[in-house]
This record gives structure tokens, sequence and C-alpha cells, in this order.
């Protein structure tokens, strides 16, 4: 590596800020947000010593809650600042890392992909300037993260320590996630498989973190998600673990630059096989077509969605075990009449399947706008093929893969919970309690159909959809929002088996919402004009 | 209707706008039944457009289109089981093979034939067994003519469909177009390359800026434009100076008398240009017509700049 390879670097990170200046605006603004409310919230909730107590009684220790929250640093002598990592540093550590993600693959790999990675790199620039404009862009958009959630939380009065800490955590985490993906997309030929393998990554970060946090043997410290905990923010800051993710980052990016050398402009490392001379019977139809088109992608989010499922189930069971040596915890959930704490667990689990399926639905129907605005639509439909049929066709393999996403879930689920209780009713219940989520997701689809079919220009607001459900779901206790604001996302309407009972009506009305959603995009789409590439 | 039944496309007065911009401006368009018609003009003039309202992928906003008798918009999956597409851009999904894309768009139109592809896989030396990600641009762009090419559509509608193709497959693209031709089949063909229109097309239509500025077989368009002539005559022919349709008028004296003279002329007063020079007594006389580039670059170019200078003084 020379000074040459970095040439034009500056201009290159110039030309990412500029293409990226609304959606970079939109995430440091929703983060912002979802930080500052959360913080101003849990500083409502919890607003005495006594109340900071018995939260940390409630929490400490509690297995479950580990799980979806991390170590529980600070809980101890809580603080407003403890109280809040624990609610919500895991979460804004994950958005932050999905920014750096995204924001890596589009500017490296699906760059490449277009075909304009070429006239790029035919203008005097190094050969390692745009991976180093991405990644200097990342940081800048980090940066600037962790410098308006730092400041907000000054300016609600918390520690400044603690702030800068959190701030430089989340800094941390994302620029490791956008050096795991920089590799990634040096070793897959495709946007789509590179930005994949480092979701499995992430993923694979938040199992182990949980792992190692509920052992308590230091499983987390090879997790990423685990350092940005392990900072402590408002608990006694650990600031020389901030060197980790810095250490890991130049080791991943070393590694890419090094196999960056080892490959052509537009390859990936993995080699390109040949494929069949002619088609087989699946590529007949328009709905085969679409079929192939998203099988590999299916098969990736089974893998995930299984193995994450299996994990929560397998997990549940130590809920039960806190029972016996929390009081608190036992009075808590008998006082909240939703009967065991293992089923509430298991409910929690339910919805994070089904949220993940529905942001794989959502992702799944928005090819329709690629494919178009890749071009790939006009030769379809310049045969006898009906645009309704076309767009249809990827709305069909969508919502299957996304019921037996839902299926495979809760199987793995249920049999995680089985396999660690002793409990063979698991398995149909929590599969049945999965399934049932069916129509919300197949509603946030519906929804991204509407505007991929009839308004595509739009259609990434579709993600507020799966964004919003997600902090519902996800922080609606801590934001202690109104039932209104809850009632806003599908997922909340679906009856939370196992804890509540079963209800059908409601999955009738959303199935319905969802049909109005797709009859109304596919009018807008018999009318409009077809993009241009 | 009389006259319509044999058009295969006509297109009146078609407006089309996106936003501000205006890219179709009454542009007219008429292809009959077994030709092969030349649809040209500049980058930006509206060709791919007008394609894309003929194929129903957009709308146009007044004038009329009709398609095989059928309206472009309304019957579109009808229609398009009697025509194939070659787009200007070839994009494919990258992940499935040359083979399997020319197979499922040949399935979609129902109609495969698998001697004919094997045929024009061949004559293409296409490897079908490549990823499409993997295939050059030329490649590409031949995956979407064998596709098109192997089906049994009455007519072919081609935007640029040689772009990126190599001399030899050039000519095969050539040969392919004048069998089509042969079996009755109807081609649109918009291109940028001059030789290629010139060696295939029956009639042209030329556009500017969204409007048909010129249409008619080469042979008349030839017509319409100037002749240049370049003569050595016994004597000076001062009437040449004060007769219409006669530009770029230059005399010289070689010596030995005779006077050298060079002037374009319009069609239509060759015949009397000659005549005076015949008057006069001619010693040489190269006369010649304009060639394909002068007569396309005079309606490419806007209609305030001068006209183009004639071959015989490059
Ligand atoms: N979807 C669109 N949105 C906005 N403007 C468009 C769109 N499609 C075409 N145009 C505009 O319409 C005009 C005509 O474009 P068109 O693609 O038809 O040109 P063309 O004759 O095919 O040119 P070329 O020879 O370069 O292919 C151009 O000014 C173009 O910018
Ligand atoms: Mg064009």
């Amino acid at each position: 590596m020379t000074r040459a390879d970095f040439t034009n670097t500056f201009v290159m990170m110039r030309l990412v800020l500029r293409r990226d200046r609304t959606r970079f605006a939109v995430w440091v603004l929703a983060i912002a947000v979802l930080v500052l409310t959360s913080a101003s919230s849990v500083k409502g909730l919890y607003d005495t010593p006594e109340s900071l107590a018995a939260y940390a009684r409630l929490v400490k220790d509690n297995a479950a809650l580990i799980v979806q929250a991390g170590p529980g640093f600070g809980l101890d002598d809580p603080t407003v600042g403890a109280v809040l990592m624990n609610e919500l540093s895991i979460w804004a550590i994950i958005v932050v890392a999905l920014l750096s993600m995204f924001t890596v693959t589009r500017h490296t790999r699906a760059e490449e992909e277009s075909e304009r990675a070429d006239v790029v790199r035919s203008t005097p620039l190094g050969r390692d300037a745009n991976a180093a404009a991405t990644m200097l862009a990342v940081l800048l958009v980090d940066v600037v993260v962790a410098a308006v959630v730092a400041g907000g939380l000054v300016g609600l009065g918390l520690s400044v320590a603690g702030s800068v800490a959190f701030g430089a955590s989340l800094v941390g985490a994302g620029v490791v996630f956008a050096s795991i993906t920089l590799v990634s997309a040096q070793i897959f030929p495709t946007a789509r498989a590179a930005s994949g393998s480092a979701f499995l990554v992430l993923g694979i970060s938040f199992v182990i973190r949980a792992i190692g946090d509920v052992a308590g043997n230091g499983l987390s410290w090879l997790s990423p998600i685990g350092w940005a905990q392990a900072v402590r923010p408002f608990a006694d800051e650990r600031w020389w673990v901030l060197l980790l993710p810095i250490a890991a980052s130049f080791v991943l990016v070393a590694l890419s630059a090094g196999l960056a050398d080892r490959r052509d402009l537009g390859a990936g490392l993995l080699p390109q096989r040949v494929g069949p001379a002619s088609a087989g019977a699946l590529l007949s139809t328009p709905f085969g077509l679409a079929v192939r088109l998203h099988r590999a992608s299916v098969l990736g989010w089974a893998t995930g969605v299984t193995l994450l499922s299996f994990f929560y189930g397998v997990v549940a069971e130590q809920a039960q075990r806190m029972l016996d040596d929390n009081p608190d915890l036992a009075d808590f959930f008998a006082q909240l009449g939703t009967g065991s704490i293992t089923d509430a667990f298991l409910a929690t689990a339910v919805t994070m399947t089904a949220l993940l399926v529905g942001g794989y639905a959502v992702a799944a129907v928005l090819r329709l706008r690629t494919e178009e605005s890749g071009g790939r639509a006009d030769p379809l439909l310049a045969t006898p093929t009906s645009r309704a049929r076309w767009a249809l066709s990827h709305l069909a393999v969508a919502m299957v893969a996304q019921v037996a996403l839902l299926a495979a879930g809760g199987l793995a689920l249920g049999l995680g919970a089985a396999v660690a209780m002793g409990d063979a009713g698991r398995v149909l219940q929590l599969t049945g309690a999965t399934l049932a989520m069916a129509p919300a997701a197949a509603l946030l689809a519906a929804i991204a159909f509407l505007f991929a079919a009839a308004w595509p220009r739009a259609a990434l607001a579709s993600w507020v959809g799966v964004g919003a459900a997600a902090v519902i779901a996800l922080l609606g206790g801590v934001l202690d929002l109104p039932d209104a604001v809850k009632a806003l996302s599908p997922f909340h309407h679906v009856p939370a088996m196992p804890v509540q009972p079963f209800e059908v009506a409601p999955l009738l009305v959303l199935a319905a919402m969802g049909a109005l959603a797709v009859a109304a995009g596919l009018g807008g789409l018999r009318r409009r004009d077809m993009a241009r590439t | 209707m009389g006259a319509t039944v044999a058009a295969v496309i006509s297109v009146q007065r078609l407006e089309k706008s996106f936003g501000t911009t205006r890219a179709l401006d009454g542009l007219d368009l008429e292809v009959e039944r077994g030709e092969v018609h030349g649809f040209l003009g500049p980058n930006g003039a509206g060709k791919s457009v007008t394609i894309r309202i003929l194929l129903g992928l957009l709308r146009h906003d007044a004038g009329t289109a009709r398609l095989l008798d059928g309206d472009p918009w309304q019957d579109a999956v009808e229609l398009h089981r009697r025509l194939a597409y070659v787009p200007g851009d070839v994009n494919l999904w990258p992940n499935l093979s040359g083979g399997e894309v020319i197979d499922l768009l040949a399935r979609l139109r129902g109609h495969t034939d698998l001697r004919r592809r094997a045929e024009l896989l061949d004559r293409f030396a296409l490897d079908p067994r490549k990823k499409c990600r993997t295939y050059s641009k030329g490649n590409r762009q031949k995956v979407a003519l064998v596709a098109a090419l192997t089906s049994d559509a009455e007519l072919l509608v081609l935007d640029e469909p040689t772009a990126g193709l190599d001399p030899l497959m050039e000519a095969e693209f050539q040969q392919c177009i004048l069998e089509a031709k042969a079996e009755g089949r109807t081609v649109l063909l918009s291109s940028h390359i001059l030789a290629e229109v010139e060696q295939l097309c029956d009639r042209v239509t030329i556009i500017r800026q969204g409007r048909t500025v010129q249409r008619g077989t080469l042979a008349e368009l030839r017509h319409l434009t100037r002749t240049s002539v370049e003569a050595v005559v016994e004597g000076p022919v001062p009437q040449l100076a004060h007769m219409e349709g006669v530009h770029h008028l230059q005399f010289d004296d070689p010596g030995a008398g005779g006077v050298h003279v060079t002037f374009d002329v319009d069609a239509g007063n060759l015949g009397e240009a000659i005549h005076l020079l015949a008057d006069t007594g001619i010693r040489t006389l190269v006369s010649q017509p304009p060639t394909l580039e002068e007569l396309f670059l005079r309606h490419y170019d806007d209609e305030s700049s001068p006209p183009v200078e004639p071959a015989g003084e490059r």
C-alpha cells in the first residue's frame, strides 16, 4: 500500500456524503430521537432512588432480560444512565451497526455491480481510495451520531463521561461492523451476498454476547456488540476497552485491502461458476423467475431466523429458574397477570422473530423496485407478461417465504424451549404463536408493495413501518408509549401468545388491510410509467 | 381503414413530457408490414421514448399510437405475443446464465425453437453457460438478440441492437435481419450506425427534438439533398452564379485555357446546371451524390446551422 493507492480519497468521500446526505440525515435524526426520547422517558419513570432500586431488583440477574439487554452494568447502584443503557444501548448499537453496514455495501460492492465503479476507477483514483473514502464517511457519520446523542444526553442532565463513553462505544461498534462488511464485500461477488453475510456476523455477535452475558464466562469479549457494552457507560467507564474496536478495525481494513489486491474489480474472491446452458422447468413463468431470484436470500434468512429463534427458545428456561430466586420478579409478573415469566419471555421471542421476518418480507417486496430501476423489468414486460403478473410474482414469493420463515422460526423456538424445559407441548404452541404473526408481517410487506408498485421513488419509506414496529415492540415499555401509538404497529394487534389467548378477528382485519394495500398498489402500477434505467 | 391495415406501426402527433422535459413533441412514425424501417435521430431525440410507448411501458400524453392494429397501452399483453424487443441497454439477471435468459424469454413469449436457438448461438459465437454478470456488454447484447431472433414474432423492435457488437457480429446481425425480412417480418430498427441503416433499411424516419423531420426511402432522402459537382469547362459560366439551387460556387483557373468550377446543387436543379456546363463545353466532370453521413448530419444539426460542406471539398 502506498500513498498513490489513496489518491483522491477525499474527493470520493465527498461524493459518498453528497449521494447519501438525505439518508444520513434521516438516520442521524432517527437515532437521536430514539435515544433522547428514551432517555427523557427513563428520567421521568425513574425519578426517585426507590424507583431506580425497584427497577434494578426486577431486571438484575434476570437471564431472559440479559439476553435482550446486556450484562446490566451499574445496576448495583442504579442511576438513570445505567437504566437507560440497560434498556437501550444494545438496540442503539445494532442500529448504528446497520447504518454503517448499509453504507459500506452501497458504496463498494453495490457500486461495482452497477458498473459505475469502472467509470470512477478510470479516473486518477487510488486503488484503495474508494474503500478508504467509504470508511471515512462511515466514521464521520458515526461520529456525528455519537456527538448528537452524547450532546443530547448531557443536555438532559446525564453525566458527561457516561454520555461521551456511550457515544464512543457506538462509533466503535459502527466502525467494526463497517470493516467486517468491507471484508465480506471483497469475498462475495454480489452486494446481496456481501451484506447478507455481514448481517449473519451481526446476528452471531448478538448471540455470542447473550450467551456470554448470561453465563458470565467472558465469551462476550468475542463479540463487537459485547465490546461496546463493556465500555460501561454510566457505570464506571472503562475507556481502554475502546482500543478493541479500533484495533479490530485496523486489522479488518488491512485484511480487506489485501483481499482487494487479489481480485479484479467487479469480481469476488469466490470463483464464479458457469451456469446451465439451458433453463430448467422452473424458469417458465414470471413466478418461477421470482422463485429463482429470491431463492438464495430466503435460504440465508431461514438460516439466521432459525438459529436465533432456537437460541431464544433454549434461553427461555433460564427465565423460569430466575423466578425461584427472585421473589420481586414473581410478584411483578403476578401483578401483571401475564402468567409466567417464561411465557412473557417467549412472547417477546415470538415478536423478535416476527420483526425479523417482517424485515425480510419488506426487503423481498422491494426487489420489485431494484428490478425496475435495474432495467430488468422492461425485457419481461415486453413479453406477454402483464405488469400485475410481474409485480404479484414477487409479492407471492415474499408472502410464501415469510410464512415459511415464521413456521421455521416458530418451530425452532418451540424446539429450543421444548428441549431446554423438557416440555414437548411447547413445539406446537410456539409454532402456532409465531405463525399467527403472519398477517402482521404481511401487512408490512403489503405496504412496501403499495410503494414499490405505485410510487417506487418513495419505496424506501416502507422501512419506516418496520422501524416503527421494532421501536414499538422493543422499546414501547421504556418509551412509555401511549396505546394509540403502539396501535400503529401491526404486531401490536396480534394476540401475544402464549401469554394471551388466540383471537382470529384482529388477524382478519390485518389481512384485509394488507389486501387493500396490494389492490391500491396494483391500481397505481396500472397507470404509471415504468422507470427508465 | 384501407391504408392502416398495412401499417404495423402507426404513430401520429405523439406527445410525451417528463415534468418540464418535452421528450416527444408531435412525432409521426409509419412502419409498413414487411419492411425494415430505420429510426434515426441524435442522442436524446426521443427514439427510446417512442419505442417504450409502443411497448406500453410509458403512457403518452397526446396523439395516437397504434401497433399491430392494437392499442400499445391497453392491449400490451396480447400485442407482446407478436413482437420481440431488444433494448438499447441490455440489463439481465446477473445470476442467471445467458441460456437460461434466452429460454425464459422464449417460454414467456410462448414459442421455443431449439434448432433455431442452437443455430443462432453458433452464429453469434455465444457461450450460453456464462452467468449474465460475467458477460461483456457485447455478449449481453447478443443474449438479447438471440432471444429476440429465436422468436417467431412478426415484429422486431430493436433499439440500437448492435451498439456493442464487433464487426463480425455486426455482419451476422445484418444477415439475420435480412433473413427476417425475407420471412416477411417487420423490423423497427433504431440505430446510429449508418452503414447498417443503409444496408438494411427500406425506409427511414429521422426525428429531432421529439419531432419527425424527414421520412422516406433512402433514395428519396438523397433526392432531397445536394449533389456536389466538380468540372473543368472551356470558358467561364457566369449564369451559374445567378442560378437557383446552386451553392458554394467557386471558379479558378487551372491554366491551359480551361476553367475549374466546383459547386453544390439541389437535386431539382442538377439537370439545368449540367446543361449550362455542357453549353460551355465540358472537359472533365465529376459529380458526387451526398454521402449518407452528410445526409443525416444535415438533419441532426440545428436548423440554424449552415448546410454541411459537400464531399468533394474534403
Ligand atoms: N423516464 C424519463 N424521465 C425523464 N426524462 C426522460 C425519461 N426518459 C427519457 N427522458 C428524456 O427524453 C428525451 C428523449 O430520450 P430518449 O431516450 O428517447 O432519446 P434517444 O433518442 O433514445 O437517444 P439515444 O440515441 O441517446 O438513445 C431525453 O431528453 C431524455 O432525457
Ligand atoms: Mg435511446
